[in-house]
């Protein structure tokens, strides 16, 4: 009885840490999705949590010039609407930066050019004056407004020229450069973990020393040697064959560790029954191994997919930022303009961005979790 | 499903390809339409045959900057029949070494600091134009010889050679404010820096707040303070006390240029006078500072940025009515005339061809600089440019600052070596405005810089 209640206790600590600790983890996301859906001006002055209540803003209006203006009984008259047909209400409203909420609304007043102002709660406003407008006079004002999403982010994304190509080139760098590193990997994962030969040790040592090299320490040495290939075959140095290398390259170390580990953990009386069937190596891996080490090579190929998908390093240094060859994360980089400025862009490119990883993700996660286990605890 | 969504990108990316060369082949001003253009520099462009060739050029811009300037390439392209494609990117500084070392670099590279041009210069990276080029910056430039100065660097051998030409050019010495803002409250726009001064003391004592200023620019945080000190540095020393500190034959810790750092305190070490205080100066965006002007009330009545920070002001802003700019005056008690800081991006070869050779000389015609002035954004100190092509009202005034300056100054901090320019100034400037002393600061500076020789 005691100790189911202590259970009990438990159970509830547990699922309320769970429950927190889901929060923690979904609240950057919700914020970015929030802040994906603001308009781009309120982003830079409030937070995405002020978003969803209706809040206080005080606003510049400055009305239309001469141009809309309209005679009146000898006066020129500007009428209008301060929310411009948006929903909310003036709170207060004033003529001079120095006191922009020195009256209620539904009072009139006058400035010091002798040009007289009425506003209302519901933001209708009427300008008169004696003069014809030489330009726009300023209205500040007070006014609750209640949240307002809009897509606009997004379809500035969208519409960009050259987004669709930057998705093929991005799909064109990842999944050869996918490919071809799990390929070479599980070969030498087989051969590390159970081909006996001489010096098996000191290259298995070697593959994990290589995980160490910062591979922004070989940018340069690797491109020289592109272009210097190049040159003797006539090709340019950047191109999607250099890029899939230099990404099997980089991703090579990792691969063959993860799956070597696997490897090696599989039973081994199977493989020595094989081999006493008659199997050769080639059969073995291809009938035995293959199948069996399935989640190992999947979780590896989300792994590769994931940070080949958004890499912008490697990209820009082997592929180049021309129009034709320019990778998604490049195309949403330069949406932000040369100074950084228009950043409201990165919030709804994040979530377009991320389409493509959820599927591989979700088509894949299933493996992934057995995969990563088997790899380290054996 | 999935088949259905993939042959929809790649018709959207067909899409958007053959968008791409449509645009390549339309001009946006039609050759001989408009006579305040010099056509005639077009039309000599097209006796250079270069068909079948290809050019590639690198360089900072992105965005609508990318667009007009692909306009601009445009008219390169259809003379010559060259095939030019521009590339751009915003790690510009570190993707050049990375190219130019490797062997793989494009023809033409656009420099936003000549310090960086030097650097390849001295590795031998460069390709040094010819004395024809040399002769017609220094006839065609207001203040020709400096723009030559400016672009002329040591090769690997220590010679001095010549290596680019400046193609549009960013004007330093600002200041924005809201004339309407300056209306409500009766104030004036001063004409000396005695007169900014006691503005500035008098929106204090007004209650206002008279500057905006923010230095925050993610990993570069601290230019902003830098453009400051330099443009105190030219008004308050002769300009050659400028160059020997361009070149550290003047120490960073002498008292002269400490005295600039404190002139810059004057204004950024007064709770009074910037918005959120001191200790949001470091801590404001850059991008974000000059919001504060539009503010209801007014966050601050005036923000020193160079030429192109209306791009970070609200939507609705509009130049010449909301917002306007006064130069930032030097002292009357000081006889200094009146100095100009600006700064310039720099072409040059980085990969010899027939095709850049032709793109260099297109780049320092009148027409080149015309085309993108009459586009927005742009300001050209090419005497052959016909200022009244200039897009809007703004822009032509800080033409004709630029076009008129006693002494022009280029960025000291885009000149100097890039540990320091782009490193060791732009962290003290943050540490000063933190609160440590001007002193304590440039020593640290000079520190770094005796460390680099």
């Amino acid at each position: 009885m005691v100790t189911s209640k202590k259970g009990s206790a438990l159970t509830m600590v547990v699922h309320a840490t769970v429950l927190f600790l889901v929060i923690m983890w979904t609240i950057p996301t919700a914020g970015l999705f929030i802040s994906s859906i603001r308009d781009k001006d309120q982003l830079s002055v409030s937070g995405w949590w002020t978003a969803l209540s209706s809040s206080e803003q005080k606003i510049v209006y400055r009305t239309p010039d001469a141009d809309s203006e309209i005679q009146e009984n000898g006066l020129y008259v500007l009428r209008g609407n301060l929310l411009e047909g948006g929903s909310g209400k003036v709170v207060k409203f004033g003529i001079s930066s120095l006191k922009p909420e020195a009256f209620e609304p539904g009072t009139e007043t006058q400035d010091r050019r002798d040009v007289t102002f009425k506003i209302m709660a519901n933001g209708d406003y009427e300008v008169t004056s004696e003069k014809s407008f030489r330009r726009g006079v300023r209205i500040f004002y007070t006014a609750e407004v209640p949240p307002r999403f809009t897509l606009d982010n997004y379809r500035t994304v969208l519409n960009s020229e050259g987004l669709g190509q930057s998705f093929i080139n991005s799909l064109t760098v990842t999944i050869p450069a996918t490919v071809i590193p799990i390929l070479i990997a599980a070969f030498a994962a087989y051969a590390l973990a159970w081909m006996k030969f001489p010096g098996r040790a000191l290259l298995i040592a070697g593959v994990v020393g290589l995980l160490v090299v910062p591979l922004q320490m070989s940018l340069i040495p690797l491109l020289t040697a592109y272009s210097k290939i190049g040159a003797i075959f006539g090709i340019e140095a950047k191109g999607y064959v250099g890029i899939w290398l230099a990404h099997t390259g980089f991703g090579l170390p990792l691969a063959i560790y993860l799956l070597r580990n696997y490897i090696s953990g599989l039973p081994g009386e199977i493989i020595e029954s094989a081999r006493v069937d008659g199997a050769s190596d080639f059969v073995i891996f291809r009938k035995i191994i293959l199948p069996l080490s399935f989640p190992a090579l999947a979780s590896f190929a989300i792994f590769q997919f994931l940070w080949v998908w958004n890499d912008l390093l490697i990209a820009t240094v082997f592929l180049g930022n021309t129009e034709e060859s320019l990778v998604l994360t490049g195309r949403l980089r330069e949406l932000l303009g040369s100074r950084g400025g228009n950043w409201e862009i990165l919030t709804a490119s994040a979530f377009i961005t991320i389409i493509i990883p959820l599927m591989v993700f979700f088509g894949l996660q299933r493996y992934l979790v057995r995969g990563l286990l088997a790899g380290s605890v054996k | 499903m999935k088949k259905s969504t993939l042959s929809m990108l790649i018709a959207l990316s067909l899409a958007s390809t053959t968008n791409t060369w449509a645009n390549q082949d339309e001009l946006i001003f039609k050759p001989g339409a408009d006579t305040r253009f010099n056509w005639a520099s077009f039309e000599q462009l097209k006796a250079v045959d270069l068909s079948g060739q290809e050019l590639t050029v690198f360089g900072p811009w992105l965005g609508s900057e990318k667009e007009r300037f692909d306009n601009v390439i445009a008219y390169f392209a259809q003379a010559t029949g060259a095939k030019v494609s521009y590339a751009g990117s915003d790690s510009f500084e570190q993707q050049i070494v990375i190219d130019a070392q490797a062997g793989s670099a494009p023809n033409i590279s656009i420099f936003p600091q000549p310090g960086l041009a030097a650097d390849l210069a001295a590795k031998g990276l460069l390709t040094p134009l010819d004395a024809e080029d040399e002769a017609a910056v220094k006839k065609d430039y207001a203040a020709g010889q400096s723009w030559v100065d400016l672009a002329t660097f040591k090769d690997q051998d220590g010679n001095n050679e010549f290596y680019g030409v400046f193609y549009r050019a960013d004007l330093k010495s600002l200041v924005w404010y809201s004339p309407d803002n300056f209306y409500d409250a009766g104030y004036d726009v001063p004409e000396t820096m005695e007169d900014l001064k006691a503005l500035t003391e008098q929106i204090a004592a007004d209650g206002g707040t008279p500057w905006c200023i923010g230095l925050g620019s993610g990993a570069a945080t601290g230019w902003p303070a830098t453009d400051w000190v330099e443009d105190l540095m030219l008004r308050t020393q002769p300009a050659d006390v400028y160059d020997q500190w361009v070149k550290n034959e003047v120490k960073f810790d002498d008292p002269r240029v400490v005295g600039a750092i404190e002139e810059f305190g004057w204004f950024a070490h007064n709770d009074a006078f910037v918005d959120g205080g001191i200790k949001a100066v470091a801590a404001t965006d850059f991008r974000d500072s000059p919001k504060g002007l539009f503010a209801s009330p007014p966050k601050c009545y005036m923000h020193r940025q160079a030429s192109f920070v209306p791009a970070f002001f609200p939507d609705e802003i509009e130049l010449g009515i909301d917002a306007d700019f006064f130069y930032f005056p030097s002292y009357a008690s000081k006889d200094l005339g009146n100095p100009v800081l600006g700064a310039g991006t720099l072409v040059s070869i980085t990969n010899d061809s027939e095709a850049a050779r032709e793109f260099i000389d297109f780049m320092r015609s009148p027409i080149a600089h015309e085309l993108w002035m009459a586009q927005k954004g742009f300001l050209s100190a090419h005497l052959g440019a016909n200022p009244e092509l200039y897009a809007t009202e703004t822009a032509k005034k800080q033409g004709e600052i630029l076009r008129y300056a006693t002494t022009f100054r280029f960025d000291a901090s885009d000149l100097m070596p890039g540990k320091i320019g782009a490193g060791a100034f732009w962290t003290g400037m943050v540490n000063y405005s933190n609160g440590d002393s001007a002193e304590a600061v440039a020593q640290e500076i000079q520190k770094t810089w005796d460390a680099l020789k």
